[in-house]
């Protein structure tokens, strides 16, 4: 981050990768050598993208901090902002105000069993954190995936998806909402196939994101596999201007979801007042 | 340092001042006093009214200008300039309440790891030279909210009305920088008759509300929708409140986009608009004005005083509650959630 | 019986198929109302009408979509009742209208003027049959009504409610002015002048929004194009042209639906004197369509219907 906060870094878009109908992942290097080299950030951070003359939005930095050639975003076209990122191409210019935010704690996961629910775009923040912990597979546990959307269509990392389903080391489930034509995997809503997959509590944390009514009903699923509280995190997504805990949107009671999240588990959510 | 001024010279200074600062000061345009950029010819208006707006856009203009970006080819090779405010400021004849609301901004403003710079930059290149009240308004409560009429704190003068001039004091170094000019004189024994003037003042504000248990009480009342929505009900969910509030701090970040130029601007932003919170995939965690108003509320007696020491974000100047086009008061609502049982 | 005591055993017989009766209490101090939602014969005890139950409480019959409420409104105010049924955002069988013979209204900016101290300072407020008597910061001062009417009121040709389910007061034979001094000083100006006066009053205006708010027609508020990115009108760069461009869509969008109740004016903490703009519209409205918004029920709005020939409007007779 610039001593400006609100000054972004120029970045060049390298690559752009058609995820979905609506959903794009950009990879981007920051302009200034030096900065990109010296960039560091952990798992769950956020950045404020800029579309100059459109606006800035926040995405979460979903490429591993292990890989460091580029940052990756990926963009679901539901406004301005993002329907102007999708007009760009590799070659054209951004602004990058990143890391902004908090982290999954990383020192505390060391050890443990992790068990991934991701539904729809929200498999961006999960990702960075899935493909960190393949980096370092030997500090983790069982590592399971579950990722779930509406449609074949919908998945996200779909390149990367025979990786993560071939590899041995880790158990990746995916399951679409309804039947369709050549899917090989699971059909059912991701709480229900979670329960199918039941995994174990003892010694394992769920980290799930996704829209809040599969939020909702995931974190009811968890409980009733028994997992406790402080054994699930989720990172939420409010609407973010200065990302830096001044412009005074984001906040739940006296928590700013820019500074003391995004990353939250569920006993810090439930300590929140209820303004989701 | 103490100093006297008559108003003849309180003029002249502010005259002189415009030379080498941006002066604001209270000017009366068709009857409705608000701060304007002072220069030599105005009529300064210190005593017919408090002006509307505060004088927060001294050190948090409406319009912030962030950064400019230009570009020959849009999208290739944009050059972003950072466009961080120049020059000193004076505001003359503020209220106490007024000068006291930007120090509600520092603790979010300056932090160990953040430092907004132009807030910075206009905080400490401004000088508020506050003229103390000498009698309560129907909708003051400043005594409430831990000040007073002639509190010092966020001023770098406070001038106390004696005859035909003022007392002046200097809170602060800069301040006392202003006192040196010609244009003051010997108080004298002036002095004394500014102390008993604001003793007063203080005096005819009556017994202070307590506000300690507002935090508690108010958060409390987090999930009870029904205590919202009867409090709101008069509530237009206009911002005529919080973009008169000294202390209200919430902005926006837009692009102005002018072709191969754009700016990015910063602006006021209202807390009881719906747009505040809502999201891209169309929820709204605030969809009601129940909703918005309690975070506002909120906001200033309960998340800011726990964060911030118990302070309130509130300067009791009762702008919010004179100009509120229906009429809501502040001061109700929170002793409503204070007084609530079960 | 007084006019309140009418109206309180009028809304008492009401009360219990209603959600609520929107009418004013007394506010922060006893120069100010405010309005009050009464759910309950306790509430009633609160209630008062008169020259400083200034607010047009039709504003929020909207927020109360498919919930049965009344309201208590003036002459003017039923102007905007019937517009909002004529452009049916509002359902009549939703409404109990308790409607009053009013004999005017005060402007507290005109209060303000007359005073010797600012209403700030308010002590006591005794209100007479055509006088007020306010003491202010020591000072007692007696204000004649007629001098400090709102505007609205010395033009006003329908004091009494002309739709309502209860009719309260004595109904008056209006004798309004026939024009506004302030208006027609306004319009003589020159362009020029115009511009000028303007680009100084504009550079007043901070944009929050409480013109829009309190405007009983102006329904789109929470989707209001002063704030949206998409369509993008309008900078929020506080600026006079971006001010007065925000007052021209709001001013034009009201054109065919204004009922000149000054809400926008009144609500202006700056003062901006908003009705030159809408005393102006409202005349080109009237003689191009001959029809005064909220004056006669079950009439269509010209601006939310098509002719191909407005009898008005020489389209292609050059």
């Amino acid at each position: 981050m610039n001593a400006n906060p609100y000054l972004p870094d120029m970045a060049t878009i390298v690559e752009v990768i058609q995820e979905t109908h609506n959903i794009k992942t950009f990879r981007v290097v920051i302009n200034n050598e030096e900065r990109m080299k010296a960039f560091t950030f952990r798992p769950g951070q956020v950045g404020q993208l800029s579309v100059f003359g459109a606006g800035e939005s926040t995405f979460v930095i979903n490429s591993s901090p292990t890989r460091k050639d580029y940052l990756q975003f990926s963009v679901m076209r539901v406004g301005e902002v993002t329907s102007r990122l999708h007009q760009l191409q590799p070659g054209d210019q951004i602004g990058v105000r990143a890391p902004l935010g908090n982290s999954f704690p990383l020192e505390d996961l060391k050890g443990k069993n992790i068990v991934f629910i991701g539904g729809g775009i929200g498999m961006a923040p999960l990702r960075t954190l899935f493909t960190y912990m393949l980096d370092n597979r030997k500090d983790y546990k069982d590592i399971t995936l579950l990722y779930g959307a509406r449609s074949p269509a919908d998945l996200t990392y779909k390149a990367e998806l025979p990786e993560w389903t071939s590899r041995k080391d880790v158990n990746t489930v995916l399951t679409i909402d309804n039947p369709s034509d050549g899917w090989e995997h699971k059909v059912g809503l991701i709480p229900n196939v979670l329960l199918e997959i039941n995994p174990k509590p003892k010694n394992t944390v769920a980290i799930t994101c996704g829209p809040p009514i599969m939020i909702k009903f995931t974190l009811q699923a968890l409980k009733k596999l028994g997992f406790e509280d402080e054994n699930i995190l989720t990172t939420l997504e409010k609407r973010m201007k200065c990302g830096v805990g001044i412009c005074g949107r984001c906040n739940i009671g006296t928590k700013y979801v820019c500074m003391d999240g995004p990353v939250f588990t569920y006993a810090q959510l439930k300590e929140l007042p209820s303004e989701l | 340092m103490e100093r006297f001024i008559t108003k003849e010279n309180l003029t002249r200074l502010a005259e002189e001042l415009a030379a080498t600062h941006r002066v604001l000061a209270p000017v009366a345009t068709c009857g409705t006093v608000t701060f304007r950029r002072f220069q030599p010819g105005m009529a300064l208006d210190l005593h017919s009214r408090m002006a509307a707006v505060s004088p927060k856009a001294a050190t948090f203009p409406q319009t912030e200008t962030l950064l400019t970006v230009k570009s020959e080819i849009p999208e290739k090779k944009p050059v972003i300039t950072e466009t961080l405010p120049q020059g000193k400021s004076v505001v003359i004849g503020c209220r106490p309440c007024g000068a006291r609301g930007k120090l509600i901004f520092n603790p979010v403003y300056e932090t160990d790891t953040t430092k907004d710079p132009y807030f910075i930059l206009r905080r400490d290149n401004t000088v508020f030279v506050s003229l103390a009240c000498d009698r309560p308004e129907t909708t003051c409560f400043c005594h409430s909210v831990g000040s007073g009429p002639a509190d010092p704190d966020g001023s770098d003068v406070l001038l106390t009305l004696v005859g035909d001039g003022y007392v002046a004091r200097s809170v602060t170094e800069a301040g006392e920088e202003i006192l040196k000019s010609a244009l003051f004189a010997d108080a004298g024994a002036k002095g004394k008759e500014a102390d008993a003037k604001n003793e007063k003042a203080r005096e005819m504000m009556g017994e202070a509300h307590d506000y300690v248990s507002a935090p508690a009480k108010l958060l409390a009342r987090f999930d009870d929708l029904d205590f919202w929505a009867a409090q709101s009900a008069k509530c237009i969910s206009c911002g005529a409140c919080t973009y008169m509030c000294p202390t209200c701090y919430c902005f926006n970040i837009t692009d102005d986009d002018q072709g191969l130029e754009s700016r990015r601007i910063r602006t006021w932003d209202n807390c009881m608009s719906h747009t505040f919170t809502l999201e891209g995939s169309g929820h709204n965690p605030r969809p009601t004005k129940a909703h918005r108003l309690k975070n506002r509320i909120g906001h200033k007696f309960s998340y800011y005083p726990d964060l911030h020491g118990g302070v309130m974000a509130c300067c009791g100047c009762g702008r919010c509650i004179k100009q509120c086009p229906a009429g809501v008061d502040i001061r109700q609502i929170v002793k409503a959630a204070q007084e609530y049982s079960e | 019986m007084s006019q309140l005591d009418d109206l309180k055993n009028a809304i008492k017989g009401r009360l219990g198929e209603l959600e609520c009766v929107i009418g004013w209490e007394q506010g922060y101090d006893s120069l100010h109302a405010t309005p009050l939602f009464i759910r309950s014969e306790a509430d009633l005890d609160r209630l008062i009408i008169g020259p400083l139950a200034v607010h047009n409480l039709v504003t929020y019959l909207t927020g109360f979509k498919g919930k049965k409420v009344g309201v208590v409104v003036k002459g003017c105010d039923s102007r905007s009742v019937i517009q909002l049924l004529n452009e049916k955002l509002i359902n009549r069988d939703d409404v109990v209208i308790f409607g009053l013979c009013c004999d005017g209204v005060v402007s507290q900016r005109k209060i303000r003027a007359a005073l010797p101290a600012d209403p700030g300072f308010v002590e006591s407020v005794e209100i007479g049959a055509s006088d007020l008597k306010v003491t202010v910061a020591g000072q007692a001062a007696t204000l004649r009504l007629s001098d400090v009417l709102a505007d609205k009121c010395l033009i006003c040709d329908t004091p009494d409610a002309i739709v309502s389910d209860v009719l309260i007061g004595t109904p008056h034979t209006p004798a309004p002015a026939a024009s506004l001094a302030c208006q027609d000083e306004f319009e003589a100006k020159s362009d020029a002048e115009k511009f000028a006066f303007w680009q100084e009053t504009m550079s007043r205006c901070i944009r929050c929004y409480a013109c829009r708010n309190a405007c009983p027609m102006c329904v789109c508020r929470d989707h209001c194009i002063a704030t949206s990115r998409d369509p993008l009108w309008l900078s929020q760069d506080n600026s006079p042209a971006e001010n007065m461009m925000f007052q021209m869509v709001h001013v034009s969008h009201l054109a065919g639906r204004c009922t000149e109740c000054g809400e926008c004016e009144r609500a202006c903490p700056v003062d901006i004197p908003l009705m030159l703009l809408r005393r102006y519209m409202n005349r080109q409205v009237k003689d191009v369509f001959e029809m005064q918004a909220g004056k006669v029920l079950d009439q269509t709005p010209p601006l939310l219907t098509f002719k191909v020939q407005e009898e008005r409007i020489n389209e292609r007779g050059w």
